[in-house]
């Protein structure tokens, strides 16, 4: 099948100061992934259209990009989902660098904010590892399932436009270790959380939701952060 | 493990938010099925009112209703300054100045209920 493609172009190092689009024509099976057809492009069209990829699996999460006005990764995204005319853009609320590549900076300044690493001072009892329950690990599961494609903070209208908010990402990786039965810095995160730049920003959209690549509940484990703030803290 | 987070101003305000937003629920309503439905708009006039702010429990139902409706308005409007306004000191002196006129306002009515209507003077 012809399928059409317009494609976000910006490179103000080659003179592209003002952002447009350029379109193209492409054949294409149904079961192509989007990122198929940027690779075609890229590799026989127009080698200078831009865009992130490594893994093209979905494990890496360094091609998300806006794909028909929603955040997807381009590596899971199926022309026979997306339909014939695809436009596509860079996620939203980063500043972009050329094309479909942003600044990826403040999205991990502010996951590193929240200290996404397990911290415990203690000893493990038997000196080399501290056990946890399936019970236990159950609990922050969903979670441990985020690849920092920061899909879901910029799919929020409050990260948007509130560059001082954390986002969902950062919540989801707070999450993480809050209810990590091994953590002992939970309260830390829920105070950094309970800020004005926290969780309570949080308008439940549920865009974040919607984007997740990897089905995150994402506004759940923000709402399950609100509720650990303020039934004052977590119990491990 | 226990944690202890000590509750902040965001804290405490998002909570406020949340449970006025409950509370609102019956009380928005119940007025509404009572003055709409039961009562019927036409038959509201100035004795109408009169009468019901001569009764301690109207006064409370409706200064309840006045705290709850604008205290949840208020919070949303300052989420909404909040993505307009992003400097530190001009959001804490907007978040200030909301909270004046939040309790500015709320006295006025709260003052408005607790004198109750005169229908002499309308008459």
């Amino acid at each position: 099948m012809l399928v059409y493609l317009k494609i976000y172009r910006y490179n103000p190092e080659a003179g592209r100061n003002v952002p447009s689009f350029d379109t193209y024509n492409i054949e294409a099976e149904p079961t192509d992934r989007v990122l198929d057809l940027l690779e075609e492009i890229k590799g026989h069209i127009d080698g200078t259209v831009s865009f992130r990829r490594s893994c093209a699996h979905g494990v890496c999460g360094s091609d998300a990009m806006r794909i028909n006005g929603r955040n997807m990764l381009a590596c899971k995204a199926l022309v026979k989902d997306v339909g014939t005319e695809i436009t596509i853009e860079p996620i939203l609320g980063l500043p972009v660098l050329k094309d479909m590549i942003v600044d990826m900076e403040p999205f991990f300044n502010s996951y590193k904010s929240l200290m996404p690493f397990l911290i415990n001072e203690d000893v493990p009892a038997d000196g080399k590892e501290r056990l946890q329950s399936p019970e236990q690990r159950e609990r922050f599961d969903d979670t441990t399932k985020c690849i920092l494609c920061a899909a879901c903070t910029t799919s929020c209208p409050v990260f948007w436009s509130d560059d001082q908010y954390v986002g969902p990402a950062t919540i989801v990786n707070a999450h993480r270790f809050i209810f990590d039965s091994r953590d002992q810095a939970a309260n830390k995160r829920l105070e950094i959380l309970a800020d004005h730049g926290g969780a309570f920003r949080c308008r439940t959209a549920f865009n974040c939701t919607e984007a997740c690549p990897r089905e995150i509940h994402v506004t759940q484990a923000i709402a399950e952060v609100k509720n650990a703030i303020t039934s004052g803290g977590v119990e491990h | 493990m226990a944690s202890q987070v000590k509750p902040n101003f965001e804290t405490t305000a998002w909570r406020f938010m949340r449970y006025s937003g409950i509370l609102l629920i019956p009380l928005a309503w119940f007025h509404v099925y009572l003055q709409d439905v039961i009562v019927g708009v036409h038959a509201i006039d100035i004795d109408y009112v009169a009468v019901r702010l001569a009764d301690a429990g109207w006064v409370t139902y409706n200064f309840l209703l006045l705290l709850f409706a604008f205290a949840h308005g208020m919070y949303g409007l300052r989420q909404v300054m909040f993505d307009l306004v992003h400097k530190p000191s001009t959001r804490r002196i907007l978040s200030i100045l909301m909270l004046i006129f939040w309790l500015v306002v709320s006295a006025i009515g709260a003052t408005a209920l607790a004198m109750g209507a005169r229908p002499e003077l309308v008459q």
